[in-house]
């Protein structure tokens, strides 16, 4: 017979994990309905139809042959991506705190990179129609610049996306230290703990200015405008993304909805000292949290116009002064 | 960058379309980058031509004229109007003032339509969503009173040789929802250009991009609002006797960038609102079509109008009532150069906004192709 202590953490983990996977499902429609379709004064689609019914329709579609040096990389990457979130998420379970090392703000971290760097291969391992030559003879009927080196679109989101590694997703690094320097310890548990007896650190001066940087962080690690440099579709159109098709754009879909829940448990773990334990009621409050944060981030995306590097600079650089001046503050 | 017999090496090039969801119409953009900044841009159309004028040749003249309205499908009625203008000073044809007034009635609210749906592809291209669907909601309205008069939202061409169609007569119950239509979308426009000036982000993505100096606009023989925004008032509905009875205010701004390209259609709508103000006002009465006149051959015919667009030109003679030799020029034609300089020294995110400002209609200026050979 299993012993209650091992079967309490399983149903703990599984619990978590279909209420991210219900509630992540659901996001992308209450974004596109309920805020994006309200401020535009217009029906929207269904709430089910971007979360749930589209990836359940490209599950069932013909896989196409992706353009891609490396195919078997190229369509494991969204796997990889899925991955690495659900780990980031297993370690944000109250029940998994005794593994250390991964429950921990710098495990965190590293997850993310290399979700952060999966967009890189994606872009550089596809190369989609969009940027093919046509039929009409290019090349022969002549023009200016005959030597010039011709780039696939997804080229560009890849250099973006390495671009965005370098310095744009510098404020949500600087926001999960806040946290850090105010506890003096980089493991979850100490922070949980720290907030148990303390109060939330969201209600301090230097949580407040991290939470904002955190914010920004957030929706730029989302891709969401204005920050959707990897998926503008005035030039890159879907970026990286261009080549997936059938189940893998499903697993795409599934992904998003897991890293805005996963986020948004980040933030309620290192802010709120709120882990997401479903033997709580404070579950709720987690809930709530996966729905306010794709509220205000549809919100501004839905008043702001795609950024370029004159807008993106100075926004990653203020934002990551006000990080600074957040861990200043919580050093004091 | 090097440069090998004359011609300069870019780095990189990135070639968008002929399909791409930040173009309404099929062409092809290469833009030549570093750094993802354009050094050089190219436009390539052709992938839509439909062989107009081809299929005009021989057409008895009225069905020639129909045939034109399917030329744009957003400025359809300025083809046929213009078309029919041609048929008309050729055969010395007298318009009933009413048809006028009726005529460019449908002109304005054809002008209206276009400069909204301008608004609104301009701020998708941007990306602002929101700002796209207020453009497209406002102009809904416009689109329903071309509907009531002509009978449909896009082939709604009102003119025929001597004035306009029965269907197109402007009863008291029309006039007054034109009226109110002219009044929300007066009121609507006011709201959506407060909130664009007040948006700092907008404003700071717009302001200095695919800026066109008037020397280099002048030297593209740009037309149309695209010329205005760069400072030069040049508007032909100044000069054309069917607009003689109408106070128009041509308006000019002078950056030539994208801020200025669309401030300038949003300042012409209240001013399109105004003719059209004038000639609900004086719509004179009496008959709208003049149908005593006799078809003979004429010469080359030529007219030119100003469209939502620019300049439009058509062109045909008249052998045993049927058309030859017609030839269409549409104002986008005479901008690709403008939008190809517009394009350098910006973001490859702006490309397709600086080509966007122009307001291009490719499809339309997919006339035909004659390729000249100077060296023989």
């Amino acid at each position: 017979m299993i012993s209650t202590e091992i079967l309490y953490p399983i149903s703990a983990v599984i619990a978590t994990l279909i209420i991210a996977f219900i509630v992540g499902s659901i996001i992308p429609g209450f974004e596109r309905k309920y805020v994006h379709a309200r401020i535009q004064q217009r029906i929207g689609p269904s709430v089910i139809s971007p979360g749930i019914m589209a990836p359940i329709k490209f599950l069932f579609k013909e896989n196409i042959k992706p353009n891609s040096t490396v195919p078997g990389l190229y369509k494991t990457l969204p796997i990889i991506c899925f991955i690495v979130i659900f780990l980031i998420l297993l370690f944000l379970i109250p029940q998994t705190y005794t593994i250390t090392a991964l429950a921990s703000v710098i495990a965190i971290i590293g997850f993310l990179k290399v979700e952060e760097i999966c967009y890189v291969l994606m872009g550089a391992l596809s190369k989609s129609i969009m940027s093919l030559p046509m039929p009409f003879p290019d090349l022969v009927k002549g023009g200016l610049h005959l030597d010039s080196q011709r780039s696939y679109i997804e080229d560009i989101s890849s250099k973006r996306a390495f671009r965005l590694i370098s310095f744009g997703s510098f404020p949500l690094y600087l926001s999960l230290f806040v946290p850090v320097s105010i506890v003096g310890s980089v493991y979850l548990k100490d922070i949980v703990n720290y907030q148990a007896i303390h109060g939330p650190i969201l209600f301090t001066t230097a949580g407040i200015l991290g939470f904002i940087v955190f914010f920004v962080g957030y929706m730029i690690l989302m891709n969401e405008y204005p920050f959707a440099i990897l998926k503008a579709k005035a030039d890159v159109i879907e970026g990286p993304y261009m080549e997936y098709a059938s189940k893998y754009r499903a697993i795409v879909y599934f992904t998003r909805g897991f890293l805005i829940f996963t986020m948004s448990m980040i933030f309620s773990v290192l802010f709120i000292g709120l882990p997401p334990d479903v033997y709580s009621w404070k579950i709720l409050i987690n809930i709530a949290i996966a729905f306010i944060f794709p509220l205000i981030m549809g919100i501004i995306s839905a008043f702001s116009p795609v950024f370029t590097n004159k807008q993106l600079y100075p926004t990653v650089i203020g934002t990551s002064l006000l990080g600074v001046l957040a861990i200043i503050l919580s050093l004091l | 960058m090097s440069k090998e017999n004359n011609f300069e090496t870019i780095e990189t090039e990135v070639s968008l379309g002929t399909v791409h969801p930040a173009a309404l119409e099929p062409y092809r953009l290469r833009l030549f980058v570093e750094d993802e900044i354009i050094r050089d841009a190219e436009i390539t159309i052709g992938v839509n031509h439909r062989g107009i004028e081809r299929i005009m040749e021989g057409l008895p003249v009225e069905k020639a004229n129909a045939l034109t309205e399917k030329v744009c499908g957003i400025c359809s009625n300025a083809h046929i109007w213009n078309s029919v203008l041609t048929a008309e000073k050729g055969l010395e044809i007298d318009v009933p003032p009413r048809a006028n007034y009726i005529r460019i009635i449908m002109e304005e609210l054809e002008r209206l339509h276009s400069h909204l749906l301008y608004l609104g592809h301009g701020s998708e291209v941007l990306a602002h969503e929101t700002f796209a669907m207020r453009a497209f909601s406002i102009r809904e309205t416009v689109m329903e009173l071309l509907r009531m008069i002509g009978g449909n939202r896009v082939q709604y061409g009102a003119s025929i040789i001597g004035g306009v169609r029965p269907r197109c007569e402007l009863d008291e119950n029309r006039i007054q929802k034109i009226v109110e239509g002219m009044d929300f979308i007066e009121t609507k426009v006011a709201e959506f250009a407060d909130r664009f000036v007040s948006d700092p982000i907008v404003m700071n993505r717009i302001t200095g991009v695919g800026k066109i100096s008037q020397k280099d606009a002048l030297r593209l023989e740009v037309t149309g609002p695209t010329l205005r925004a760069t400072g030069v008032s040049q508007d032909l509905r100044t000069t054309m006797k069917e607009y003689e009875d109408f106070d128009i205010n041509v308006i000019t701004l002078s950056d030539g960038d994208v801020k200025d390209n669309i401030l300038l259609r949003v300042l012409e709508i209240p001013e399109t609102i105004n003719i059209i103000r004038q000639a609900i006002k004086n719509l004179p009465k009496g008959p709208i079509v003049n149908r005593s006149w006799n078809i003979f051959d004429t010469d080359t015919i030529h007219n030119y109008i100003e469209v939502p667009r620019g300049r439009l030109y058509h062109s045909y003679r008249l052998e045993d009532g049927r058309v030859r030799g017609a030839i269409i020029r549409t104002p986008s034609m005479s901008n690709i150069g403008a939008m190809q300089l517009a394009c350098i020294g910006n973001h490859i995110t702006d490309a397709q906004l600086c080509i966007v400002q122009c307001d291009p209609c490719f499809t339309c200026t997919d006339r035909a192709i004659e390729v000249m050979d100077y060296n023989k």
